[in-house]
């Protein structure tokens, strides 16, 4: 072990979760993220990956465990703090405001930020030139925009905050893959800005060719957390098809 | 004291009907109705008008089938309205009747309204006795309503009548036709509101407009969500206690010296607004509540709602109880290792 | 004579503008229609009719310090009430504000009776152009609409915190992890909705008089003023409220006077059963 681990970019410890009212659908996940990593999230239906990635926004209550971001402890916040301590959401439907102009989703996305660093004009300069299609068209709805357009918008609204870590709930779902393509690349530029990312992804070819660390869940646990290509093709059908528990 | 008691018994049976009729419609079919009260003056003023012509019992079923008429008419206009609109709707339906009633005086009488309205059974006994016979009459009259709208509950209208008001596009799918089962039932619940009219008209013999106020409406929803949206027993128990609690504080006035008639009134409707918000606050589901039941519950034989009730216990993973790791231990090292 | 009425339709409908943009307000943004608008309006009366009566306020002043009142009343309303169902649903909601309604409205009756009470202001002779007859009342309500209306529209087209307020309408999830507070966001929804109405209040209480049912002459005409321009949007409701205002006062030419509140109704439905869009706004129609 070396002497001065880096903080990791987002640290979970023993996370339990669950809807009001139901058991525990999170079921005790711990994992540290190193800074500018991507981690993708897999996981059969069912599995609580999406559960996991609210939790770790703030739209669902923790029952149990720690979330810290960059060191600082999050677990408490409600998620419109949580944005300005560092941690940005990308929903996977509606993420962007459909009545909205895309200049006002954008400005809405800087407006109540008291307090977080490095965010203003260069901040959306920056964020602007890596989504040209969008800086183009400011007086545009946003709900008259195609799918992939909708998802840069939410992706540049997400940025524009100076986040540290970036969640993203299945980004690619629904998009032709042409668009598949052009997303990730969008998430390999985020991290290259110095963003770590974890994103949910159903879509597990593209997870495995793009992240640097996969985190498979089962039932609500992790059951897995390492480099993509630790993960055979007979291991996926196993866990995914049943058959992998004893 | 039978006369006091046959006044409460009667009132209460005309909040228990107006209840059980709107119990009816939202509870079992989800369909607001905001405009209660005018259905309940249409079924009044029905009995008055027509009563001295055609007799009281006959006068009854008109009412009855005026409301249910009406009720037919407005639902077709309006029942594709989401609920907030048909909400909005009725109570505008309410609201014109009373307009009506006040100004149409050629017909209504206006603001007077109108006197002698025959009473059912009232050659058959003494005057002296009559309070008795009204009291019998009311509870007879709730009883048969009570016993007809639960079998119509459990018959195969009322399930599909519920499975609407749960889902309505697996319903529709299912093949029940959404709107004509929607629309039946405002006509059923308008007609028990008619009957609850002729009940008040019968009891008072005599009726004008400031009698119906948007207050009936309050108290019948009040009724219904203290019983419990759906239950029949649950209402009676609701209506009950609450026409009771109320008549019982008619009699405050003499106890709290200190306000006047007025402020006594203001009182009371004050304590039922309050009354309906504690209820949303502490028990929205009510007293006896039905238990949420899925589409599927209602139509065991139907294939479409099996098939979704099968699609959703599949993705619910087998392996769920097990909490050992499946064999992937060597994972964790893996990740651990790069970053020592 | 039928520029009588139109001078006089649009004095009604400016009016009713701005209790149909309280309704619209909260409607896009806690998502339910309220019923206690009408008393709500009412309490905002007689609270400028205490300050003007007693404390011997100018109406102008009686209006601020109504409008103080009744925001404070409206949030407390919406701890008290409101927020012990957030997401209950909107016949919940409708339910409870129709008790909320009863409890308001009883509270002045029980309070000041159910006598009619002025404002204690001077009489002035109206205003006689090109041979009509505008009143001072109609003039100072007109001038006080377009103002509150201007400011209102300006707010939340035009500023941060009316971006707020229409992204938390949009998706308050959404606004929720882009840094807007979605309980900071109702609870100034209500002021702004409880000032709106407490003005309203003091309008038509110059208009008509202060009675304990004076707001519910309101409530049907700016359900359908609201609906007409689409629940939820708020340049919609003063267009809707504009028109409604000129409908009931044109239907004079044939229906009896009684009947304007019928108009509105038969606006509503008629709209309803057409264009379930109002104007400018959400769906209405179930699935």
């Amino acid at each position: 072990m070396s002497a001065a681990a880096p903080i990791p970019a987002l640290s979970v410890r023993a996370l339990r979760a669950g809807y009001p009212g139901g058991g525990d659908i999170v079921r005790g996940i711990s994992v540290d993220l190193a800074p500018e990593t991507i981690l993708a999230v897999i996981g059969p239906n069912g599995s609580g990956k999406s559960s996991f990635v609210k939790t770790l926004a703030g739209l669902l209550r923790s029952r149990e465990g720690s979330i810290e971001v960059t060191g600082k402890e999050v677990t408490n916040l409600s998620p419109a703090r949580r944005v300005r301590a560092g941690l940005a959401y990308v929903p996977q439907e509606a993420n962007v405001f459909r009545n909205l102009t895309i200049a006002e989703n954008l400005k809405l996305a800087v407006e109540f930020l008291r307090g977080r660093s490095g965010v203003g004009p260069a901040q959306e300069a920056d964020v602007l030139a890596m989504f040209p299609e969008i800086a183009r068209q400011p007086k545009v709805l946003a709900g008259n925009l195609s799918g992939g357009q909708r998802q840069m918008l939410a992706f540049a609204c997400a940025l524009v905050s100076n986040p540290e870590v970036l969640l993203l709930d299945e980004p690619t779902a629904g998009l032709s893959p042409k668009f598949v393509e052009e997303t990730m690349q969008a998430v390999l530029r985020v991290r290259e800005a110095g963003v770590t990312v974890l994103l949910v992804e159903q879509n597990v070819a593209a997870a495995l060719r793009f992240a640097d660390e996969v985190m498979v869940l089962v039932a609500g646990r992790k059951s897995c957390h390492a480099a993509p290509s630790v993960l055979s093709g007979a291991d996926l059908t196993d866990l995914f098809f049943g058959g992998a528990s004893a | 004291m039978i006369a006091y008691l046959s006044t409460l018994v009667v009132l209460v049976s005309i909040g228990v009907l107006v209840g059980l009729a709107l119990n009816f419609q939202w509870g079992t079919a989800g369909l607001v109705n905001f405009g209660v009260v005018g259905f309940v003056a249409l079924g009044a003023y029905a009995v008055a008008l027509l009563g001295p012509h055609i007799g009281w019992f006959a006068a009854m079923l008109c009412a009855a089938a005026v409301s249910a008429a009406v009720s037919t008419i407005l639902a077709f206009l309006s029942i594709r309205l989401a609920d907030d609109y048909l909400a909005i709707v009725t109570i505008g339906f309410g609201e014109v009747v009373g307009i009506l009633l006040l100004n149409e005086d050629w017909l209504t009488g206006g603001a007077l309204g109108i006197a002698n309205v025959p009473r059912p059974f009232v050659s058959l006994v003494s005057a002296a006795h009559y309070d008795a016979v009204l009291l019998g009459f009311a509870l007879a009259l709730v009883a048969l309503t009570f016993v007809t709208l639960e079998i119509l509950v459990r018959s195969p209208f009322g399930r599909a009548l519920r499975a609407v008001r749960e889902d309505p596009i697996v319903a529709g799918a299912l093949g029940k036709p959404v709107l004509r089962l929607r629309i039946r039932a405002f006509a059923v619940g308008g007609a028990v509101m008619g009957l609850a009219g002729a009940l008040h008209a019968f009891y008072l013999t005599y009726i004008d407009p400031g009698q119906f106020t948007s207050i009936t409406t309050a108290y019948a929803f009040m009724a219904v969500i203290l019983g419990g949206r759906g239950s029949n027993t649950g209402l009676l128990v609701g209506a009950g206690s609450i026409m009771t609690l109320l008549e019982a504080t008619r009699f405050l006035k003499d106890a709290l010296g200190v306000v006047d008639g007025a402020q006594l009134a203001a009182l009371r409707l004050g304590l039922v607004g309050i009354g309906i918000i504690l209820l949303l606050i502490l028990r929205p589901q009510g007293l006896f509540a039905e238990p949420r039941k899925r589409v599927s519950d209602f139509f065991p034989d139907d294939d479409v709602a099996a098939d979704r009730s099968a699609a959703a216990a599949r993705t619910a993973p087998a392996w769920a109880v097990d909490p050992s790791v499946p064999s992937f231990q060597h994972c964790e090292s893996e990740v651990s290792s790069r970053e020592s | 004579m039928v520029g009588q009425l139109i001078v006089d339709g649009l004095a009604t409908g400016l009016l009713l503008a701005l209790p149909s943009l309280a309704l619209t307000v909260v409607f896009g943004i806690l998502k339910f229609p309220n019923f206690a608008i009408g008393a709500t309006l009412t309490l905002g009366a007689y609270a400028a009719w205490v300050a003007n009566t007693f404390l011997q306020l100018p109406l102008f002043a009686a209006g601020a310090v109504a409008a103080l009142v009744v925001a404070a009343v409206c949030v407390l309303s919406d701890m008290l009430v409101f927020a012990r169902m957030r997401d209950a649903g909107s016949i919940v909601l409708l339910v409870a504000s129709m008790g909320l309604s009863l409890v308001l409205e009883n509270i002045c009756r029980f309070a000041f009776g159910n006598a009619t009470r002025n404002f204690d202001v001077a009489i002035e002779r109206p205003i006689r152009w090109h041979g009509l007859r505008i009143s001072h009342e109609q003039l100072t309500s007109a001038a006080t609409v377009v103002v509150c209306v201007v400011l209102v529209q300006l707010v939340i087209y035009g500023s941060p915190l009316g971006r707020a307020m229409r992204a938390t309408a949009d998706n308050p999830i959404l606004a929720a992890v882009r840094g807007v507070e979605r309980e900071t966001i109702v609870r100034i929804t209500w002021v702004l909705a409880g000032a709106l109405l407490a003005i309203a209040g003091v309008l038509a209480g110059l208009d008509r008089a202060v009675d304990p049912l004076l707001g519910w002459s309101y409530q049907i005409p700016a359900f359908a003023a609201a609906i007409l321009g689409g629940l939820g949007s708020p340049f919609g409701a003063v267009v809707g409220a504009l028109v409604i205002g000129l409908a009931e006062e044109l239907s004079v030419l044939v229906l009896p006077t009684n009947y304007r509140q019928v108009v509105s109704f038969a606006i509503i439905l008629v709209l309803l059963m057409m264009r379930t869009q109002g104007l400018l706004g959400a769906k209405a129609v179930r699935r």
